[in-house]
């Protein structure tokens, strides 16, 4: 019979193809296959393989610009590079066709020990350490606390995976702990302010020019507050006065809307960014250019002040929630049990008894978890 | 006829969750109770074990009461089942019922 002769006349003749990188030991292997199982293999197939055009390619590629990238160099990122970009070494975009697309730094790791002695054993609040360093308060919170984990696993003999941290800390770009006398780098923007929700809608709001319209007339807009006294408005000379009186008094912030509608005033941006305070600071620095020591000062006591009053705060939260939950350790029980006050009234739960934040589960509402298209992760974030 | 403060299961198959609820004794697990009065987790929840004073603690279960309804009701006469009894003792609100046997 012709074709099976011919066959196995093909696919002889296809397995150069296959060994076109002389190196490779594993490829070179193949034709060491009997020769019975590779006339079954290809018995009717007298073309070519599609792709090899496409594998002398990449053997021709991994020859010549991609034998570079075959180790890297500690301290450096190892990412193809466009070939027409012409700056050298790094660089810190791993996808050539995507420039949006930038590896960001990470924390070495004396800078997330330094963190860690700052806030534990220096007892520096967070807010403080994140503007020292450019670095987030959130993220600040997790270092300390996964330094914290790190230690006690090491003081319980736990194995670390080190090797592994070591090959990342060297493979990605990270932010350096500044010398002595040298400047601290900041690791990221620390006061970014995402959009929020309410500023989404346009709104064809006139004024009288005569009017004075500042970020807090127009937060009050975009949340369809009435317009301020005019007595009160004209004591507001900045909109970062608003944020000293609101971390002093959070209740000081105005609510609109009755009921499921009821929300908070839009307050302006300086109010709501991660560290009002810098605002403060800035226009400190403009109005007495001269005498650092004097705005340095100014700047210490009012972050002092308002610590204190937001540990103040917060410890009589925590004395309030510890207050209303009763702890039973019943004996010879394994658990203990938490009871917590709840309320269930005409108010608490709606009027037929089904309201959505009524404390247990409904009545005669489906729970809807199983239905296809119910979206149970968050979808917004609380700006 | 006799008003029990049971528990009411709700919940996904093998997550449990109760709603403490006043009703007639002889109406449906599932139907419309008169009143919720609370909530109960029996599954135990673990405290984080990333502080040091959290490592020994022992897991916990939560219940939400609502203290003035549940004494209201006992107060007119609403018999607890014995699960709600355990709780009700526990947050002091009826006397512990007495085994029924002696342990040796």
């Amino acid at each position: 019979m012709a074709p099976r002769i011919q066959s196995r006349r093909v696919s002889n003749a296809l397995l150069p193809y296959l060994t076109s990188s002389p190196s490779s030991s594993s490829i070179s292997s193949i034709p060491s296959l009997s020769p019975s199982s590779q006339c079954l293999a290809r018995q009717f197939s007298a073309t070519a393989a599609p792709q090899t055009k496409l594998r002398r390619t990449m053997f021709e590629w991994l020859n010549n610009e991609g034998a570079a990238l075959k180790h890297h160099m500690p301290g450096q990122t190892n990412y193809l590079r466009n070939p027409r970009d012409s700056n050298e070494g790094g660089g810190n975009r791993p996808f050539p066709n995507n420039p949006n697309f930038i590896s960001e730094n990470i924390l070495s790791e004396e800078l997330r020990n330094e963190i860690y002695e700052r806030v534990v054993e220096k007892k520096k609040s967070v807010r403080a350490v994140s503007v020292q360093l450019g670095i987030d308060m959130k993220r600040i919170a997790a270092v300390v606390r996964l330094v914290e984990l790190e230690r006690r696993q090491r003081a319980q003999g736990k194995p670390l995976a080190l090797p592994y941290a070591r090959a990342v800390h060297e493979m990605v770009p990270t932010t350096p702990l500044a010398q002595d006398g040298e400047r601290q780098q900041f690791h990221e923007p620390i006061n970014d302010l995402p959009a929020h929700p309410t500023t989404g809608p346009q709104i064809f709001y006139p004024v009288p020019e005569s009017r004075s319209f500042t970020r807090v007339d127009a937060g009050r807009v975009f949340s369809g507050a009435p317009a301020l006294e005019r007595e009160v408005a004209e004591k507001i000379t900045h909109p970062s006065d608003l944020a000293e009186k609101a971390i002093e008094n959070p209740n000081s912030i105005d609510w609109v809307g009755k009921g499921e509608n009821a929300r908070q005033v839009l307050q302006p941006a300086d109010v709501r960014i991660p560290h009002p305070q810098l605002v403060k600071l800035e226009l400190d620095r403009a109005a007495f250019p001269e005498e650092r020591r004097k705005v340095a000062q100014l700047h210490a006591e009012r972050m002092e002040r308002q610590e204190k009053v937001e540990t103040e705060r917060r410890e009589r939260a925590q004395s309030r929630r510890e207050k209303s939950i009763k702890h039973v350790e019943p004996e010879g029980g394994r658990f203990d049990y938490r009871f917590s006050d709840a309320v269930f009234t005409a108010e608490t739960t709606g009027k037929d008894g089904r309201a959505p934040w009524a404390p247990g589960r409904r009545y005669g509402v489906p729970t809807n978890d199983r239905k296809r298209g119910v979206v149970k992760i968050p979808t917004r974030v609380e700006a | 006829m006799v008003l029990r403060i049971r528990l009411a299961r709700f919940g996904n198959k093998h997550s449990p969750f109760y709603n403490i609820v006043v009703a007639q004794a002889r109406s449906a697990r599932g139907a419309k109770p008169l009143e919720v009065i609370g909530t109960f987790n029996p599954v135990p929840k673990r405290p984080t074990n990333l502080y040091e004073e959290n490592a020994n603690a022992r897991p916990y279960k939560e219940i939400a009461l609502d203290r003035s309804r549940a004494k209201y009701w006992l107060g007119v006469g609403a018999q607890p089942s014995d699960p709600v009894w355990k709780l009700l003792s526990m947050a002091g609100l009826v006397e512990k019922k007495p085994a029924t046997y002696e342990k040796a």
